[in-house]
This record gives C-alpha cells, structure tokens and sequence, in this order.
C-alpha cells in the first residue's frame, strides 16, 4: 500500500526506525519502545550472557574441564565446521524438524479446526487426543523404534508424537475463541458454514496460530535432539552425543548452542513474515 | 407506505429458553404480534433484559422461536441470510480486512451481481457512509463511530431486505450518536428499507423511529405501540429534537418505560428488603 499523506496524522504507532531510543519508555509500566532499542536490549543481553559465563569459568567456579571458556566453545564450532562436516548433521536435523513439523500443522489444523466447528467431532476426539497428548514422548521412543525402525521415519513420528496433539487442541481453541458475532455476520452476508471458516474463522484466527505454530516448532527442536540421542546415526543430536564419549564439552556445548541459534533464527524469520502478513495488528 | 400485505409479519411469537441445572428455563417473550411495513424504522425500547434482542434475532433467523412465526416479504423466515442484515452493538467489521475490502467482504457471497457491479456497490455505499478518504485504513485504525458505519455499510453492500441493528450506537460517545443518527435517517430514508432497531435510549427511539414498540419486564409483551410519524412527520434533523412534538412524545414514552423498569424492579427483588 502507498503511503497516502493523510495516513500519517492517523496513525498514532511509532516509526520502528527512528533514532530515538526511548529509555523512558523501556523503565515505563507498560511502556512503549521502538524497535533499535528493543535490539539494544537484546544485544545487551547476550553480552552479558557471556561476560557472566566467562567469569564463572575464569574465576573457578567452575572446573574449565566442565564449563570451557566461550571462545572454546566457538573455537570447537569452528572445528567441527571445518572438519567434521557437522553443517550435514545440522542440515539434517533441520530437515527431520521441519519435515515432522509440517507435517503436524498440515493435520492439526483442519482437525483443530473442524474440531471446533461441529461439538459432536471435539466431543469424540478431545478426550482421546488429551489422553495421548500426556503420555510422555521419550516413553514411546523405543515403541516408536520398534514400529518404525532407526530410520526417518521414526524420528518424523517422535516430533509428530510430541507436537501434533498439543497442536490440535490450540488449533481447536483458537478457532473456538473468535467471537460468535462473526460467525452470525458470516451467516447474514449469505455464506454457508464452509465459507464462514475459510473466510472468516480461518482469517481471525490466524494470528494466534502463528504464535502457537512458533511454540510448536521450539517443542520439535526438543524431540529431535531425544530421538537423535537415542537412535540415529546422524544429526546435531547424534553429534552432541558422540561427542560426551569423549568427554569434549566444547563440542556439546557447540552443538547445544547451534541449537539456540538455529531456534532463535527461524523464530525471528517467522515474527518478521508475520509482522508482514498482520500488518493490521 | 400503504402497502395492504405487510412486509414483516411477527405472528403469536414466543421464546422460552430451556434452562440448564444451575439457571431454570426463562420465558423471554411472551405471544408477541406486529407487522412492519416496507421502508419503516421500527425501535423496539424495553427494560434491559426484557427480550428486546432475542425477538430482533428470531426476526433475523439467528435464533427460533418457541411459538409462533415470522414472515419476510411473504416467505417464512427459518434461518439467517443476506436478506436480513444484521449490525451488533460489538464492532464486528474484520481487522484484518481495510475499511473498503470490509464493505467488499459484504458483497462477497451474492450471487444475483458480478464483480464489477460488487466494486461499484461498494464505493456506493463506502461513499455513503462518508468513509471514501479512510478506505484504505484497516478498521483497528479508525474510530468506534466509523467502525460502526463500516458495519452499517458492509451490511448494506450484501442487499438485504431488512437491517437489524441492535444497540449499534451504544458504545459511542453523544456527539458521534447524534452524527450517525441523522446519518442512519438520511440511508433509511434513500435506501427505503424496513429498519428495526433496538435501544435503550427514549430519546434515540423518538428521532429515528416511525413507530416504537415498548415492551414489557420479561416475559416481553408489547406495552404499548407509539406511532411516532403521526406525530412527528416529514424529514427529521437535530432541530427535531428542539420541538415541542418531540419533547412531549418524549416525556410520554420515558414515562411508560419508567413503570416497565420499576416493574422489572418489584420482579427482579421477590423477596425485597423495602419494598
Ligand atoms: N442463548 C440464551 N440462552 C439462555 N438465555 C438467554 C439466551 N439469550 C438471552 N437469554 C436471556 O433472555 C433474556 C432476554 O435477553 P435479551 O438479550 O433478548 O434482552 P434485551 O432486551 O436485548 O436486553 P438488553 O437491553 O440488556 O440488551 C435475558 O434474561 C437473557 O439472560
Ligand atoms: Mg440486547
């Protein structure tokens, strides 16, 4: 959309990019911010995430044998990059992640939807699903080996354990909190109940799944790891495991921390996309 | 309009809605009549919870009734469609939708024009509401006031027969009511389609209305009819208000309602401490 001239005595939300920082706002109750220093902030963090680390290492708290200094830990990063192909496991475990992941939202979201739209289909699968929903998924790991052998598919059906039916009742809720007046709206325009949740159920909820799609996707990066520990020859969680046999905590901590970046990066990709998409909000 | 069949025919309506274990079944209204002619603005005014909105939704075919029928234009009424539009008192134009594809979004599912006539409907009626420099905005960046005409307008774009409006000015502050309702008259009046509109407000009910129905306490009945045209008719504008027409039919429908309320009192405290 064009900027029209009018839009911007309308329109009250600050410009993310203006220099201002705002430190009032940040120390405000409920304040406002922008977004460099929201980044600022996070920045600030992280630097004293590590400055915190490294003086525990260097001050002894902590035996460097089991704690190694940061720049061990990117120094083994770097060695496995270079050396151990370890860009193939990451890629890998990516691949097993998003496969799985695709996977549960592609069945839980008609499910959770179709689940909240007729109370006889929730009423069925609700129980059932809160059933399995609480078994705990690494108890299932060697069932799940069993059934499906060490290869993919095993660890597409660990993630799909983990996330599916934890997906398909916040799907379900999420269509289930959209306030009744759209529905009747829907009904008034003259569209029939398909329509409705295409059109509308669908569209008001969208924003809320992303943010329960975002949460579902950190739970998968857990359940890879398990299933990768237990049974797979490849993949960052195999890496960290082979890895304790040899006592080398900076290639661990390598791995462990490829997974935080890895999370945080795709988390941030998908915030941005849906900044985009829900420009309304 | 001397129409000899009416175009809206409530007939021996009654609504009772069953009860669960913690709250017994309620008799909301009780055998209520009425016919509602082409192109008139109705209010229906009662004490609050009498009933006025469940009778408005068994009209729109949002919700049925326990006894007796409703007709439209001489067909039974048995379930909601573009034929009875509807405007909540909650702001229910779409967020994610811009104030022009929110009146769009109104169009959407006729069938009896194309996409081009479905383009030019809605500017028509974006223009008739005065929102043509906002239809750009998303509907969270405007106003409740021009929220609420988005909603008056999206629901006019699907052509319907009828508007049920129930408390669509509620919320608003007294400026923006009096705007939208010399603005409502003037759409009423161009698009001559049968209003029936629900209030609290007496004096909301005698600007707009060609007839008001005051009901009762719960179960509701109609207490009284006001014809209100007779009175008042010909063109309204705020000077209306000003008149001695208006302030006497006023005063007599503020009373009638004042002893429904003290009614609903007497019911609401069976076992009343002063009373
Ligand atoms: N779906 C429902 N199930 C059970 N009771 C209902 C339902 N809808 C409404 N009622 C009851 O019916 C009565 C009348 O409700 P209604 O909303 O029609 O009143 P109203 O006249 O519109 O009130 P108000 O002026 O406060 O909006 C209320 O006591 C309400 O509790
Ligand atoms: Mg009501």
């Amino acid at each position: 959309m064009s900027e029209n001239p009018t839009s911007g005595s309308q329109v009250s939300t600050d410009s993310p990019r203006k220099s201002n920082l705002n430190f009032r706002g940040l120390l405000a109750y409920r304040g406002t911010s922008t977004a460099s220093a929201e980044l600022l902030m996070a920045v600030c963090a992280f630097c004293g995430f590590f400055l915190v680390w490294y003086a525990i290492v260097a001050f002894g708290i902590v035996p460097e044998r089991f704690l190694p200094f940061p720049d061990a830990v990117v120094k083994a990063l770097w060695g496995m990059f270079a050396t151990n192909n370890f860009i193939e496991d990451v890629g890998i475990s990516i691949t097993r992640v998003w496969g799985a992941f695709i996977l549960s939202v592609i069945m839980a979201v008609p499910i959770g939807i179709w689940m909240g739209s007729y109370r006889v289909v929730g009423a069925i699968i609700e129980p059932i699903v809160d059933f399995i929903r609480y078994l705990p998924v690494p108890a299932l790991v060697p069932l799940l080996i069993i059934w499906f052998g060490i290869g993919e598919s095993s660890k597409v059906a660990v993630l799909w354990m983990g996330t599916f039916f934890q997906l398909v009742l916040l799907i379900a809720d999420d269509s289930k909190r959209i306030p009744r007046e759209y529905i009747e709206i829907g009904y008034t325009l003259g569209a029939r109940p398909s329509q409705i949740t295409k059109d509308i159920v669908f569209r008001s909820m969208m924003p809320n799944m992303v943010d329960n799609l975002r949460i579902t996707l950190g739970w998968c990066w857990t359940w890879i790891i398990v299933a990768e520990i237990v049974a797979s020859k490849s993949g960052i969680g195999h890496v960290i495991w082979s890895m304790r046999r040899f006592l080398k905590t900076p290639e661990i901590m390598a791995g462990i921390l490829t997974v935080g970046v890895i999370g945080l990066v795709s988390d941030q990709i998908i915030r941005i996309l849906a900044r985009r998409i829900f420009r309304y909000l | 309009m001397s129409d000899t069949a009416p175009f809206v025919r409530v007939s021996g309506v009654s609504k009772i809605f069953d009860g669960d274990r913690a709250h017994g079944s309620i008799h909301v209204i009780d055998n209520v009549s009425m016919d509602i002619g082409t192109g008139e603005f109705v209010v229906y005014l009662g004490p609050s919870g009498c009933g006025k909105t469940t009778l408005m939704r068994i009209v729109g075919g949002l919700e049925t009734a326990t006894d007796g029928i409703v007709d439209l234009a001489g067909e039974r009424v048995t379930g909601p469609d573009r034929h009875k539009g509807m405007v909540f008192q909650a702001y229910t134009s779409f967020p994610w939708l811009t104030v022009y594809e929110n009146i769009l979004f109104g169009t959407k599912y006729r069938t009896d024009i194309n996409d081009t006539e479905k383009a030019e409907v809605s500017r028509h009626y974006l223009d008739l509401v005065g929102l043509g420099e906002f239809s750009e905005f998303f509907v969270n960046r405007i106003s409740g006031g021009m929220r609420q005409r988005v909603a008056i307008a999206r629901t006019l774009a699907a052509g319907p027969d009828i508007l049920l409006m129930d408390e669509p000015f509620g919320a608003l502050d007294a400026q923006t009511r009096e705007f939208l309702q010399v603005q409502l008259l003037e759409i009423s009046r161009i698009e001559k389609k049968a209003v029936i509109f629900v209030t609290h407000d007496v004096e909301e009910a005698v600007f707009l209305a060609d007839r008001i129905f005051i009901f009762s306490a719960r179960p509701a009945t109609i207490v009284e009819e006001v014809p209100v045209k007779d009175t008042i008719p010909g063109r309204r504008t705020l000077e209306t208000k000003e008149t001695e027409e208006f302030f006497h039919l006023r005063n007599h429908v503020r009373n009638v309602m004042l002893a429904q309320t003290k009614a609903m009192e007497m019911i609401d405290v069976p076992t009343g401490d002063a009373e």
